[in-house]
């Protein structure tokens, strides 16, 4: 077992770009209704025109030339029960020695690249503001690291993985920040590790549990009371559509995986098209160039463990849709910071927020959806700042690490 | 518009090679160890069908059997929707007074269930009733056209049944269905119930839950229902299975209720995704049913080489659930059309019996211990017997149909 920080750049075999692009030759379209614009899903002519360039114009070569100019490693990490899994992770340190360890985990349809844009800005060294030291892993079964070989791998065994390379990278200490399943898992770790290990953490998609009576008596009368509180049911009401409209992929990736993994491995459309939904519709107004989407979905179809073990990660943290995504969680104390964007489609009351956890940050913007990390760089970046910054909430949670030079 | 023309499934070869080209570049995605069935198809399973698929299975030898069913098409004009060339079978039986007999399929199923039922419910014999009977395509499924723009669901279905049957001289008709094709029967029959179809059956009785004030009796029943299961462990272990099903087995429906074109990228494109995605069910909702190889492959191809394509079909659960906002049975309720139930038990959801007096005026009810949830394929003798009894001399439902009541 290789106990060191092998550095990693992604070169996808000119095999595997060859399949891809026969299997673009061979490309059978299907049909759509006469003005069916969004309504069922991709339009045809969205696939048409993103297949056509991919087929004719997208470079992946230039792309992962891109990709690997960022600072990418690979590692052993030893989960109880499954052995030493290989995780890739971008890790970009501070010129700031005492900067301050930070997390970055992505979600799903995500993946590691969503670092890209706030990497720079969160590893810039300046009097005014903290720095941190990044590490942006892809998760097991996702991008460039190895997926667990058995079932069960479920929240705790995430959370596990991603303290133990903290560790590794030399982090007794650190914070952490996440949107989607990168919140999700931020509450095991919390739960696991918090106070110890994790010092405060942020989420960018603050959801959990509804309130119930005995938990959060004053959070269940609101919600009762929610017929007749406006500003409540317009929050409620997003959330809703997207229940009502938008979780087919939840249901399918959450109890039969397998069966949808053929698809996602065999047809480049079928992956796209999967994927190209999420992006688009869970952005706010993100101008996305064609090249930016094919070099997503190129990473997932070139990821390491082939695109259908991803979506394994809803059956293994719902117990294949037995229970919520929160199994064996509680609210805990460790200080949260939150972040509303007003495009996140899983959105929630803000007071709910405070199910969670800790909340000693909360910031509300006016743009930036669900990929806030991708859409909105420096909001982000600027509540973070703000967060552990000199004067904020967070500030030196990591003894010796403030930070600041 | 065109009139009856006998149908003959002849696949391009440019089709066929297509296929092939894509079989010989499958990916496979890997599988976790000892997954068996809990996260979905098998790999070994679908490695195993793809390798046939690629170097066993003889689609020409397929297409000659089918042929050997009688098809036609024609078109049929729906309201606000155009004309629909519709395709079909149609065998006529040897007794002049044979019960005309529309059988309407579901998905993931298509026209060829009707195949191991047709000699039995079409054979001439003074035992027991005969029957014309017609198969139909959907619109959107095997080889009739898709309706072409939004908004084609309950009525439309059936106003497509109603005008095939009329076109085909049958002015009085029966109506057998599971699936969509029961779905669909409660649309037709509130519609044409009476005039045209006199009796229907289902081997998927389902419908809403009662009311308090529509059925008081069975809404009582229900209020009941932990008292009964305390004492009818049977009646418990059908509910919990329905209740299993709803938390765990459907990601289909909604994924098809919601976005069927997202997820029909994948079933156009993909061989081996289709495959998967369509036997999954045929191997879950079946009753220990010993499935061939060629026989999972024939089913796979009808949908690969269906004339709207693999996306069309799951549309059906867009539109009649309204993009999954709404009711099914939307615009149907009780009617006094008489309605028999037959009840598989490896059938998926899975009411309390007294609940199909829900569906209509229920004259034959009938229990078996074999057969799940594509009873006219893996149990045409139980499903056909029952039809016999409903139909037959001395059934609740003989001599529906004026003048045609089975028997020369």
């Amino acid at each position: 077992m290789s106990n060191w920080a092998r550095p990693f750049t992604v070169d996808v075999s000119d095999a595997d770009l060859e399949l891809l692009r026969k299997k673009l030759e061979l490309v059978r379209f299907p049909d759509e209704l006469q003005g069916a614009d969004w309504e069922y899903g991709v339009p045809l002519e969205d696939i048409k025109r993103l297949t056509s360039h991919w087929r004719h114009s997208f470079d992946w070569r230039k792309a992962e030339a891109e990709i690997n100019k960022f600072p990418q490693f690979t590692t052993d990490i030893e989960v109880d029960d499954y052995g030493a899994l290989n995780v890739h992770y971008v890790h970009q340190k501070s010129t700031v020695e005492n900067a301050v360890p930070l997390l970055f985990v992505h979600g799903w349809p995500g993946h590691f690249l969503e670092v890209r844009k706030i990497l720079p800005l969160l590893t810039a060294a300046s009097a005014e503001h903290p720095s941190f030291h990044v590490v942006a892993p892809s998760l097991p079964g996702f991008g460039f690291s190895e997926a667990p070989s058995k079932p069960g791998f479920a929240g705790y065994r995430y959370a596990e993985l991603l303290h133990k390379l903290m560790l590794f990278l030399g982090y007794e200490e650190y914070v952490y920040q996440g949107g989607d399943l990168g919140h999700v898992l931020g509450v095991y770790v919390a739960n696991a590790y918090g106070h110890k290990h994790l010092k405060a953490w942020h989420s960018n998609m603050p959801f959990y549990r509804p309130p119930s009576l005995l938990s959060n008596p004053l959070l269940f009368l609101e919600l009762l009371t929610m017929p007749f509180n406006k500003t409540l049911s317009e929050q409620l009401s997003a959330a809703t559509r997207f229940r009502k409209k938008g979780m087919g992929y939840y249901q399918v990736q959450a109890t039969t995986p397998q069966t949808l993994g053929y698809s996602l491995a065999d047809s480049p459309i079928g992956l796209l098209a999967w994927i190209y939904e999420k992006l688009y519709k869970a952005v706010d107004h993100y101008p996305w160039t064609d090249d930016e989407v094919l070099e997503w979905i190129s990473v997932y179809w070139f990821s390491r463990p082939g695109p259908a073990a991803n979506v394994r990660i809803y059956y293994e943290l719902t117990g294949g849709n037995a229970h919520d995504l929160f199994e064996g969680t509680r609210w805990t104390s460790v200080p949260l910071g939150v972040s509303f964007f007003p495009g996140e489609p899983v959105r929630l009351p803000k007071s709910w927020a405070h199910l969670i956890g800790n909340v000693v940050f909360q910031s509300e913007h006016d743009a930036g959806g669900h990929f806030a990390a991708f859409e909105q760089p420096e909001k982000l970046a600027s509540d973070l700042r703000k967060m552990f910054g000199r004067g904020g909430p967070a500030y030196r949670v990591i003894s010796g690490k403030d930070g600041y030079a | 518009m065109a009139a009856e023309q006998p149908f003959t499934l002849a696949v391009p070869d440019a089709d066929l090679e297509l296929l092939h080209k894509k079989l010989d570049s499958v990916r496979f995605p890997d599988e976790l160890e000892g997954a068996g069935w809990n996260y979905g198809a098998p790999l070994s399973d679908i490695k195993r069908l793809v390798d046939h698929w690629k170097n066993g299975f003889d689609w020409r030898k397929a297409e000659t059997e089918i042929n050997k069913l009688p098809m036609f098409t024609r078109d049929i004009d729906v309201d606000g929707f155009g004309t629909l060339n519709i395709h079909y079978v149609h065998q006529k039986s040897q007794v002049k007074n044979a019960i005309p007999l529309l059988f309407v399929h579901g998905w993931p199923g298509d026209f060829l269930e009707v195949r191991k039922l047709l000699p039995i419910l079409t054979a001439s014999d003074a035992d027991h009733p005969s029957f014309h009977v017609v198969a139909i395509s959907l619109p959107g499924f095997g080889f009739s056209e898709a309706p072409k723009k939004p908004g084609f669901a309950g009525p439309q279905y059936a106003q497509v049944f109603n005008k095939l049957m009329l076109s085909l001289g049958y002015e009085e008709y029966v109506y057998q269905g599971g699936d969509w094709g029961h779905i669909l029967g409660m649309h037709a029959v509130n519609i044409y119930g009476h005039k045209h179809i006199k009796a229907w059956h289902t081997n998927m009785p389902m419908y809403r839950m009662p009311t308090l004030f529509q059925h008081p009796l069975l809404f009582l029943d229900m209020l009941r229902m932990p008292i009964t299961f305390a004492l009818n462990k049977t009646a418990k272990a059908q509910f919990q299975r329905g209740n299993d099903w709803r938390k765990t087995g459907m990601g289909y429906f909604i994924e098809q209720a919601t976005k069927p074109q997202t997820l029909g990228y994948s079933l156009a494109d993909s061989p081996v995704g289709l495959l998967a995605w369509i036997y999954e069910k045929l191997v879950t909702w079946t009753d220990k049913y010993p499935w061939s190889d060629d026989e999972v492959l024939e089913w796979i191809s009808v949908y690969w080489f269906s004339r709207a394509g693999p996306a069309a079909a799951g549309r059906i659960y867009y539109e009649m659930t309204e993009g999954n906002q709404g009711d099914i049975f939307r615009g149907t309720k009780w009617t006094s059309v008489p309605v028999g139930a037959s009840y598989f038990p490896g059938e998926l959801a899975r009411m309390p019996k007294g609940w199909a007096y829900t569906l209509g005026k229920l004259v034959f009810e009938s229990e078996h211990d074999k057969g799940g949830h594509f009873a006219a394929f893996e149990q045409p003798e139980k499903l056909a017997g029952d039809l016999r009894k409903m139909f037959g001399k001395g059934g609740p439902a003989h001599g529906v149909v004026s003048g045609k009541n089975g028997y020369d």
